[in-house]
């Protein structure tokens, strides 16, 4: 894996990092600030300040601390695990329109998570992490199965990866939709997810996805460099001293994790893992080692103000922050894409 | 190398699994049965847990229409600080405070800020809400759905002992019970049994939705003493095909989704649909869904307009 997989020093321009994880904190700080309960400034500058003695302060003190904290981490870490692993596939693709669900994730863990609704568990912590647990690892499955099916002898080209990848998507697809329309009383609950609304609130998600998260983006960081290589080609990287395969699996499997553990307690989130590394690409250059970091700082304030905007849209109504970043996602991709076109690159 | 993967993504479900106790959050507010006082509240609510209460609840906050339906019709109107976006009815409940509810999603700062002494969930509600407001500090009870009138009145009393309105809660019990045995006796000796297609959406009138077996709907057709076409098919929100309601050709149509649009006049222009002898001879009926769709008392409202329509001589 060290082979596989490291980074080159090369010299560090800090300015990038410093502006997006400025971007990041302002995301942090407005996804605490905004909520569905309105929380005057002067209010909330005491709430900071530790003087929640007295109503109403404690009251926000609680929301601000104990509703919002765990969700904004939540938002952050999946945001954070969409943006890099959407910046991974598009690279271990070679193709733009990569995202993290391309080969199957999402779909694997929607019929994994929709299968263990249809199902009465017993309520406690077991029971309620029953369909997270099943949605992880119907989606590493899903992954693995199409990753077994575009083998050939010892390679795996990425063209098999992405057709395996559709056909079993499509399949797992329709058969989430069977055992919906089979189901009387889970509809809604398995809407809600595949929507990507967030059910989950406490520290209780945060923790359980934080281990994958924080190991499968520690891992990509340092893929940085042989997804530069892997741009000039399967032959050339091998040329230039990559094991190609042995990367290539690395790097899936890695971004794989991430996006599981999103999709597991955050729902189908879309269009983050596809903007977040295109945004940065264009403003920041084509240099995987830079894409990658910065793409996880992206993707995750992209998704906090998306949440913010959840929120508040139809306050007190709560949106699934899965629709409001398709609803949001989709324009602003066209317009950074024209942008582009009409500065002569795509 | 394939199994080598699996290996490895077995053993970070175990790690998942190892670390999961240790994220089990602290105990929610120490309500043993020590604290509780002679006069407390002790119930075991639909998904087992147990909820005890000091003293009868003061600030309710009512999840679901039929929640908010039951706490009006026992007398604990007062008592409901907040309500979902879905509860409109009474009259008075569309005033109080809304925490949300559109596409199962609600605002728990919104019930937090209400400052609840009780939360009251349905079936509408995932376990995962209930988890996630009694981490939150929150006394919430989540009321299971009835399966059957009985379990109606079982529903009232529990909702009447949490807000101490029991005495309220059981006469209306008891005036429920004598009306529906009221219909009952009506019923008792009629022979036929006129078949009901009862509408829920028809937006693919190829393939309507119906009320299938379980359903309430099904269940006051069947009280009414009628015969529910649907009752054939499979799951509460049942779909049938235009050729099987041919077949069936109900004596009634009920349109459950008039709210949504539908028109006992619009029903002429669907393709197929006028052979049909109920829109022939003119039985299309709008019927209002709410009254059957909520496990709440107007469940009994429901029967008898039922009952009324399908047997008009009995209620002369």
């Amino acid at each position: 894996m060290q082979e596989a997989c490291l980074t080159q020093t090369s010299s560090m321009n800090l300015r990038p990092y410093l502006l997006n994880l400025l971007f990041l904190l302002f995301a942090v700080l407005l996804s605490l600030v905004i909520g569905s309960v309105f929380i005057p400034p002067a209010a909330l500058w005491q709430v900071l300040l530790g003087n929640t003695s007295t109503e109403p302060y404690k009251t926000f003190a609680f929301i601000v601390w104990n509703i919002r904290l765990p969700r904004t981490a939540l938002i952050t870490l999946a945001g954070a695990a969409l943006g890099g692993s959407g910046a991974a596939y598009q690279g271990l693709f070679r193709n733009p329109l990569a995202d993290p669900y391309l080969i199957g994730v999402a779909s694997g863990a929607g019929l994994g998570a929709v299968a263990a609704m249809t199902i009465q568990w017993p309520y406690n912590y077991w029971g309620l992490m029953a369909i997270p647990m099943a949605a992880f690892v119907a989606g590493m499955l899903t992954v693995l199965v199409v990753y077994w099916l575009a083998r050939m002898g010892n390679t795996v080209p990425t063209t098999n990866l992405i057709l395996a990848g559709v056909a079993v998507s499509s399949f797992a697809t329709a058969l989430t939709s069977f055992l919906m329309l089979q189901s009387t009383g889970e509809v809604r609950r398995a809407l809600g997810w595949l929507l990507g609304g967030i059910s989950f609130s406490g520290w209780d998600a945060v923790l359980a996805m934080l281990p994958y998260i924080l190991l499968s983006l520690g891992v990509l960081l340092f893929c940085g460099h042989a997804l530069n290589l892997l741009q000039f080609g399967d032959e050339q990287a091998q040329q230039m001293g990559l094991p190609v395969n042995r990367a290539r699996m690395i790097i899936l499997v890695s971004a794989s994790l991430a996006t599981a553990g999103a999709v597991a307690f955050a729902g189908i989130i879309g269009f983050i893992g596809l903007v977040a590394p295109h945004v940065v690409r264009l403003i920041w250059g084509v240099d995987y080692r830079r894409i990658l970091p910065l793409s996880i700082l992206t993707g995750a304030a992209a998704l906090l103000l998306a949440d913010v905007l959840a929120r508040v849209v139809l306050s007190p109504q709560e949106l699934p922050v899965g629709l409001v970043t398709a609803l949001v996602g989709a324009p602003f991709f066209l317009w950074v894409l024209r942008r582009a076109k009409n500065q002569g690159h795509w | 190398m394939f199994r080598k993967l699996t290996i490895a993504l077995l053993a970070w479900v175990f790690v998942l699994s190892a670390c999961g106790p240790a994220a089990l959050p602290p105990a929610p507010t120490p309500l043993s049965v020590a604290s509780a006082t002679p006069a407390s509240i002790r119930l075991t609510d639909g998904l087992g847990r147990t909820v005890v209460l000091s003293h009868p609840a003061q600030r309710i906050v009512s999840m679901a229409p039929s929640n908010t339906e039951i706490l009006f019709a026992i007398g604990a109107g007062a008592q409901v600080a907040g309500r979902d976006m879905f509860s409109d009815y009474p009259e008075a409940a569309k005033s109080l405070p809304d925490i949300g509810g559109s596409m199962g999603q609600f605002s728990m700062e919104q019930i937090v800020a209400l400052k609840p002494d009780l939360v009251l969930a349905a079936e509408l509600n995932t376990p995962e809400q209930v988890q996630a407001m009694e981490q939150l500090g929150l006394t919430v009870y989540y009321l299971k759905n009835p399966t059957n009138l009985e379990g109606l009145y079982t529903n009232l009393e529990t909702v009447g002992l949490l807000s101490g309105q029991d005495a309220k809660a059981a006469a209306l019990a008891q005036s429920l019970k004598a009306r529906v045995a009221a219909v009952d006796a009506r019923i008792a000796t009629v022979t036929n049994k006129p078949s009901v297609f009862y509408e829920l959406d028809s937006t693919d009138p190829a393939k309507p939705y119906t009320a299938g077996p379980g359903s309430y709907v099904d269940l006051l057709i069947a009280r009414a003493g009628g015969t529910n076409v649907g009752a054939a098919l499979k799951g509460q929100w049942a779909q049938m095909s235009l050729e099987q309601l041919v077949v069936a050709n109900p004596h009634f149509i009920l349109l459950g989704d008039a709210a949504y649009g539908a028109t006992p006049a619009s029903l002429n222009t669907r393709p197929g649909w006028e052979t049909l002898s109920a829109i022939r001879q003119a039985r299309v009926l709008v019927f209002d869904d709410n009254t059957v769709s909520r496990p709440g008392p107007r469940l009994v409202d429901g029967l008898e307009a039922l009952a009324k329509i399908l047997h008009p001589e009995l209620f002369k």
